[in-house]
């Protein structure tokens, strides 16, 4: 088949998910034997290798889209020595190789949810700013300089109701009329890129799939308040991420969207980059501010509202990354159509990232108010292996978690907080019964409490004191009461820290002692832990039974625990036993016991 | 005005405030740990929360703004419930050692603890175990007791601006350290000492002592080391000062003091000091000008007070005192008396501040915090010379110009001219204005970089600030200097700072320690003036000029002055050229020091009489802008006297009945006679607000008779001058019998540029022999990269080692100061 070949475009997934499992390498191959299968020389100009940004379903990647004319084949798990075969099977004998592509269930990761930011994914190469506005970039831009004041896109924003997406979903559309009226000779925007919770990568998908989208928000923003310089606070462990804001700053100043008389107006607008250095505080409004002043990234008391003094003083919006990112398509496609999605107060999309014992992970964009249950069961196409669904952890090391009884909210902001948990920025971590709800607090308090900027005392001491009693708990060394000081406990921290990350520090232990209180109790009580996650809380154990001596634990075993004879049952010596587990893992006939 | 309402009640308030001060200034209280009112606000220990109504979060007291209508509850359960837990949780870390620490009875968390705190602790962790640091030599360090409030860190980056303190690492691991533990270009001021709120932070010099109640007496009184005068409190046991501490709210320095303030009160307690009166036995001419050092015993024996008085009394027959002074008086005679009566708090609010001739920092420490303040609120300062102070931590808006070798006068004449030409006159001061017209007819050429900036500088701002230091006074064209300060300041309507580090310079000149003036600042030349001072006195006052300090030492040289009374000065060792000082004060009949230790002046004495220290005597200290404070007894000298009783003693003993019943009693004469220090009794001084010109009225006006020199340029070719140095941790001789000082700065060193250094091939700790036509010197050279000219400087502090005694000197014709530049020096690597 020689005839069609000007239609073909391959499209490799270049998300954190995909560069993670080598995208890179994919694409390389690709490259090389198209090169020598002589394709690029018969197919034409037509025919475009786009890096694409994240697709979404992240636990199979590669993805990789092979589009021949109309027709789109996803191949799925694509490691680069499949390459040749779908080179030569696909694109040369135009016979794609079922084999490997992905099913139905594929499909209904995507049928639930509605793309707004991540809507452009697949059509945009990051790197290039004209495949951007080919799909309708940078219309808002000229829409908004050239004919909305800036007190009109106010009000657009306002009306399509969006709320910050960094954590704390205040809405927009205020923050800016209220740094619009704050009278300055110099006002900023800044873009939260700071992105540090655990197993949140939302924002820097969106930033390395569509990085003008934030500019483009930033613009627009910039415009409205009257500012007319702009930082993106970029963490440095996100190079590609960096990479990709620097050469796309640089494309829109060529195209003169950013710099001086922007399209021709009176408007005059720029964006500098500012790492951060992985401090998890300095996502905090106050203390990005400090850092990108150059003083040590640490909170400070509101108000002052960096509104009214922020940067160097002067009236400052601070807004996330896919808050801004949204803000292109309200403009370009009205705050009504972005008002259809959501609920009363929760308005559009959020973007989550799904991880845990769902079968399909990743990243996810769905209207406001969507049944959780519809993300478990229809987008992340339920629980793995087949386990019991226990609890939902959203919001990461400030939210809370959800048991499996309420698996029939709505995922909004009120509704989430009635629970005593949050959207937060977006992190989605499933359980199931193998988890320990103390060992998830603990994991999210150790964050916190390494992260803890020092500053106040009561997250300073007080994060560090409620670890060590998680720690005792975990360790069978729990005291009658201990369940009580650390909600008397938790609660004081959560009245009286300073900023944001001391005063939710205690929602994973509170809101897990909400739910799971009687998983506390086990522990404490019985020295049990249910999940049987708790190292020092378990044994393990060889069954008679069911042991036929193969052996293979015994070879496993790091510290010689297991001894017997071949085709004997096997021993475990608890002394020696450091509780790894691998024995547990390695045996075929489910002889090791966990209790 | 807005009203607010705490705790029910309703408070009216001019503008808006923090929650806190207008609790306080409600009279209720809120506890605070972390916030000081010296410091820059931070909001971290949370113990200050309250309940405002319409937000929905505990809010801060201290950092919170009242707006109008605000209603605040400073008390509940919850409130009362978080003040625990925090004290619990600073507990968990903070030992239980307050019998063993010196902060005990004055530890702020003691005390909130008492008061607000938990009756137990739940938590039964272990402690952080930090062993304390004796690291530094005045300083010990207790991280266990740190409750990581930052106090002392943003006391020493943001008021001291040295931040030489930080907290390192994060989160529970949080450390307050210094920069780096030995060497971290600390200055010694101690300031991060009085905001500790718990013991973390101690002075070695009375570790593990005494305890705050255990003090005897204490006594609000000034220090004695420089120009500045702050206010400090004197703390005694028994008759050994315990402490020296600053006071909020208290003096111009209100809680801030720099090394010497607080930790050079030893000298007081040496056992060097005088005891008893000295009456020489070996004649002069075998034991001074040659000797090096001679012990007491070979050159006096002691005697009683009453012999040495008498022996005095019969001796006297002419005194004649010492002139102080030229520079001020100088440029009051061409502005107006009271020109540079200005408040060192002024310094903060100045946008441009231009600095001359000397490091504010060192010389006038305190008063250099204020324009390191002003730097940082962005003020622009322009620094004339080196002022290294002022480099290390200004940033930004800082302008240095290095003159080539001493044209000082001639860049500041060219900025006088400059501004003249684009300014025009002011049409105030004609005869002034006629003298920078006629200098600006032919204004010196010169080509230094950063010139046009700094005049730029001055020109662009309505509040300029001048600071004037007397290195380029004390020059043989020292005039020159001061008279373009002078222009500059009347033309930009500046304010205009002498820095002193004499401490009282100016209650002696008040005094009319002139030679052409009568107390008050009366001319001498008046005989309406003259006449009110004799019937007072009872006698009669010669109307002819008396001479200057130079000029009496060369007619006590030519023996037309055959005796000298000299009362706590040392020629010897603070005038140039100290050989030929030696010879001249050798070459007298008879010569009498009253000092507090055997000075190189007094080794040359007839009789030496032991006069009361600092903190042994009453009186008033008149510093450089003008306020007069109240010097106070804390401790009983029992062998001493007091100066005024010795002088009335002298007095009467010669027939003339002085009659002082103390020293109040001479304040209500002074009060009498002077008419700038009219009405004034000490209960005005105590209250601290004794300003010029008092109840008085300023008196000589402008003069239009401008003594200016014709211009006699010296060129200075040599390629290594010798300098006084004015360092921060001495001054004067006193600083060097105190122990602290000398282990902060134990040595005087020889100052080198980088330059230099290199091409003599020298390198840091190097011994050298510094040598000049007057004599030679070794010492220990220090490189100073921040010494750009080709001058190398040395202190005048330290026996022996003093900078004056290699000095040449030649006389500024006008204002009869001993020029000192130009003092060319060999140096030798030993
Ligand atoms: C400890 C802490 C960490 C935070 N980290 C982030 C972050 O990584 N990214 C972000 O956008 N917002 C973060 N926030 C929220 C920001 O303070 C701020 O609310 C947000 O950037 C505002 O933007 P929005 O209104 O668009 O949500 C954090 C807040 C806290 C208290
Ligand atoms: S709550 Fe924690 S992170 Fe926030 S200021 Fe306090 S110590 Fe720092
Ligand atoms: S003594 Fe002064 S300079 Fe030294 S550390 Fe303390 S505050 Fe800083
Ligand atoms: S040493 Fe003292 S002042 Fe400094 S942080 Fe610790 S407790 Fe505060
Ligand atoms: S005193 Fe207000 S927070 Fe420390």
């Amino acid at each position: 088949m020689k005839t069609e070949k000007n239609d073909i475009k391959i499209k490799v997934c270049m998300g954190p998910g995909g560069i993670a499992t080598g995208g890179a390498d994919v694409i390389k191959v690709f490259k090389d034997d198209l090169a020598s299968a002589n394709i690029k020389a018969k197919i034409g100009k037509g025919c475009s290798l786009h890096k694409v940004g994240c697709f979404g379903l992240c636990a199979r990647d590669v993805l990789v889209d092979v589009i021949v004319g109309k027709n789109k084949t996803t191949y799925q798990y694509v490691k680069p020595d499949m390459v040749p075969r779908i080179v030569k099977e696909h694109l040369i004998e135009n016979n794609p190789v079922s084999e490997w592509t992905v099913g139905d269930d594929y499909y209904s990761f995507y049928n639930k949810q509605i793309k707004v930011v991540l809507s452009e994914f697949s059509e945009v190469d990051p790197e290039d700013i004209d495949t951007y506005t080919a799909v309708g970039g940078y219309e808002a831009t000229k829409k908004v300089l050239t004919k909305f004041t800036p007190e009109k896109t106010i009000a657009i924003i306002k009306k399509s109701g969006i709320r910050g997406r960094g954590g704390a979903g205040f809405p927009t559309g205020v923050k800016w009329e209220i740094c619009r009226k704050v009278e300055s000779d110099q006002k900023f925007i800044i873009c939260n890129a700071d992105e540090g919770d655990p197993g949140a990568f939302m924002d820097r998908a969106v930033i390395e799939g569509n990085p003008h989208s934030v500019i483009e928000g930033m613009i627009i923003g910039a415009y409205a308040i009257g500012a007319t310089k702009g930082y993106v606070y970029v963490r440095a462990e996100y190079p590609l991420a960096v990479e990709r804001l620097t050469i796309a700053i640089k494309q829109a100043r060529g195209k003169n969207l950013l710099g001086e008389n922007i399209l021709g107006t009176k408007f005059n607008f720029d964006v500098r980059l500012k790492l951060g250095a992985g401090a998890f505080v300095c996502g905090e409004e106050t203390a990005l501010i400090a850092s990108i002043e150059g003083q040590r990234g640490m909170p400070r008391a509101k108000p002052p509202f960096p509104v009214h003094s922020g940067l160097w003083g002067k009236p400052t919006v601070i807004n996330n990354v896919e808050t801004l990112a949204n803000v292109p398509y309200i403009i370009r496609k009205g705050a009504d159509w972005f008002s259809s999605f959501g609920t009363e107060k929760s308005k559009g999309t959020k973007v989550f990232a799904l991880t845990g014992k769902v079968k399909n992970t990743g990243l996810i964009e769905v209207p406001m108010g969507i049944l959780l249950r519809e993300i478990i069961y229809d987008i992340g196409g339920g629980i793995e292996g087949g386990k019991a669904f226990k609890a939902v952890q959203t919001g990461g090391p400030s939210g809370g978690c959800i048991p499996a009884e309420l698996v029939d909210i709505n995922v909004d902001y009120e509704s989430l907080a009635k629970v005593g948990s949050i959207v937060g920025s977006g992190g989605m971590v499933v359980l199931d019964d193998t988890d320990c709800m103390v060992s998830i607090a603990k994991f999210f308090l150790e964050f916190t409490q390494a992260e803890s900027c020092g500053k106040c005392v009561p997250c300073r001491v007080g994060t560090k004191r409620l670890l060590e009693i998680l720690d005792r708990i975990t360790a069978g060394k729990g005291r009658e009461g201990d369940i009580e000081l650390l909600e008397d406990l938790g609660n004081d921290i959560k009245l009286s820290s300073l900023c944001g990350l001391g005063q939710t520090a205690p929602n994973p232990i509170l809101s897990t002692i909400k739910y799971f209180r009687h998983e506390y109790e086990a522990h404490i009580k019985e020295q049990k832990c249910p999940a049987k996650v708790c190292k020092d809380l378990i044994e393990y154990g060889i069954l008679e039974e069911f042991c036929k001596g193969c052996g293979a634990c015994l070879r496993v075993c790091p510290s010689k625990a297991i001894t017997g004879e071949k085709k004997k049952p096997h021993i475990i010596s608890v002394d020696v036993c450091i509780k790894c587990g691998a024995c547990f893992d390695v045996c075929k006939f489910k002889a090791v016991k966990k209790e | 005005m807005i009203t607010i309402t705490i705790n029910g009640k309703e408070i009216r308030l001019a503008k808006p405030t923090t929650v806190l001060k207008a609790a306080k200034e409600a009279g209720i209280k809120i506890p605070t740990l972390c916030y000081h009112e010296l410091l820059r606000l931070y909001g971290g220990c949370r113990l200050c929360v309250v309940e405002v109504e319409r937000i929905p979060k505990l809010q801060t007291a201290c950092t919170l703004t009242t707006a109008d209508g605000m209603v605040i509850r400073t008390e509940s359960e919850a409130i009362s419930k978080v003040r625990r837990g925090i004290l619990e949780f600073l507990l968990i870390n903070h030992p239980l050692d307050c019998p063993y620490c010196d902060k005990a009875g004055e530890c702020e968390l003691q005390d909130l603890v008492s008061k607000y705190g938990p009756d137990a602790g739940r938590y039964k962790e272990a402690k952080r175990k930090v062993p304390e640091s004796h690291e530094d030599i005045i300083f010990t360090r207790n991280m266990e007791r740190c409750v990581l409030c930052t106090r002392c860190v943003r006391m020493c980056e943001s008021v001291q601006g040295v931040s030489a303190l930080t907290i390192t690492e994060r989160g529970g691991r949080s450390k307050m350290e210094p920069f780096s533990p030995t060497s971290f270009n600390c200055e010694y001021c101690g300031n991060c000492l009085t905001v500790c709120p718990v013991g973390s932070i101690l002075s070695r010099l009375y570790l593990h002592s005494y305890r705050p109640w255990q003090i005897d007496r204490e006594a609000e009184t000034v220090c004695p080391y420089c120009g500045v005068g702050c206010s400090l409190v004197v703390q005694v046991r028994g008759e050994e000062i315990k402490r020296v501490v600053p006071r909020i709210g208290v003096g111009l320095n209100n809680g801030l003091l720099c090394s010497r303030g607080r930790f050079g009160y030893e000298f007081i307690g040496s056992p060097e000091r005088l005891k008893r009166p000295l009456i020489r036995t070996t004649p002069k001419k075998q034991s001074t000008v040659n000797s090096q050092h001679s012990t007491v015993t070979e050159l006096f024996r002691e005697a009683s007070w009453d012999e040495a008085l008498n022996l005095i009394a019969d001796k006297l027959k002419e005194i004649k005192g010492i002139g102080f002074a030229g520079a001020q008086r100088y440029i009051e005679d061409l502005l107006g008396q009271g020109i540079t009566a200005n408040l060192i708090s002024g310094l903060k609010h100045s946008e441009v501040i231009m600095v001359v001739g000397g490091d504010p920092t060192a010389v006038n420490p305190i008063l250099g915090l204020s324009i390191r303040a002003a730097a940082r609120s962005g003020a622009g300062i322009g620094i004339i010379g080196n002022a290294k102070g002022l480099l290390r931590t200004s940033r930004g808006k800082t302008l240095q110009i290095i003159p080539p070798a001493f044209k000082e006068a001639e860049i500041l004449e060219y900025l006088l001219a400059e501004v003249y030409r684009i300014k025009g006159p002011r049409r105030e001061n004609h005869a002034l204005e006629q003298r920078i017209g006629k200098l600006s007819e032919k204004p010196p050429k010169t080509d230094v970089a950063g010139l046009g900036k700094l005049k730029d500088m001055l020109l662009g701002s309505g509040s300029v600030s001048i600071v004037l230091g007397m290195d380029v006074v004390q020059r043989t064209d020292g005039h020159r200097a001061l008279f373009a300060i002078a222009g500059l300041t009347y033309l930009l309507e500046a304010r205009l700072y002498l820095l002193s580090d004499r401490p009282n310079e100016q209650g002696l000149i008040d005094m009319g320690c002139l030679p052409d003036t009568l107390p008050g600042g009366r001319p001498l030349g008046i005989s309406d003036f003259r006449r009110k001072f004799e019937t007072e006195w009872k006698g009669t006052i010669p109307a002819k000029e008396g001479i200057t300090l130079m000029e009496i030492i060369e007619a006590a040289k030519d023996k037309k002055i055959k005796a000298m009374y000299v009362m706590g000065e040392n020629p010897v060792f603070n005038l140039p050229g100290g050989s030929y000082i030696k010879e001249a004060l050798g070459s007298l009949d008879f010569l009498v020091i009253q000092d507090i230790f055997l000075s190189e002046t007094a080794e040359l004495a007839d009789v030496v009489l032991p006069a009361f220290g600092w903190s042994e005597k009453d009186g008033t200290y008149t510093n450089l802008e003008r306020r007069i404070q109240l010097l106070r007894k804390t401790v009983n000298n029992t062998s001493g006297m007091d100066d005024w009783r010795i002088i009335s003693s002298v007095s009467n003993k010669m027939g003339y009945k002085i009659g002082y019943s103390g020293v109040e009693d001479i304040m209500k004469e002074i009060s009498r006679v002077s008419p700038l220090y009219k009405d004034m009794t000490y209960s005005e001084i105590e209250k601290g607000k004794c300003l010029w010109p008092y109840n008085g009225e300023p008196l000589r006006g402008v003069i239009s008779d401008i003594p200016l020199a014709e211009k006699k340029t010296h060129e200075y070719n040599g390629s290594l001058y010798l300098a006084p140095e004015r360092v921060l941790f001495h001054s004067g001789t006193l600083s060097r019998r105190s122990p602290a000082l000398r282990k902060i700065a134990p040595e005087p060193t020889l100052k080198i540029g980088v330059h230099h250094a290199e091409k003599l091939g020298l390198q840091e700790g190097d011994s050298v022999t510094v040598s000049t036509a007057w004599g030679s010197i070794n010492v220990s050279v220090s490189i100073d990269n921040t010494i750009k000219d080709n001058k190398v400087l040395l202190s005048n502090n330290f026996e022996g080692k003093g900078v004056f005694s290699l000095l040449n000197f030649s006389i500024d014709k006008i204002t009869k100061i001993p020029g000192t530049e130009g003092c060319e020096v060999t140096i030798k690597k030993l």
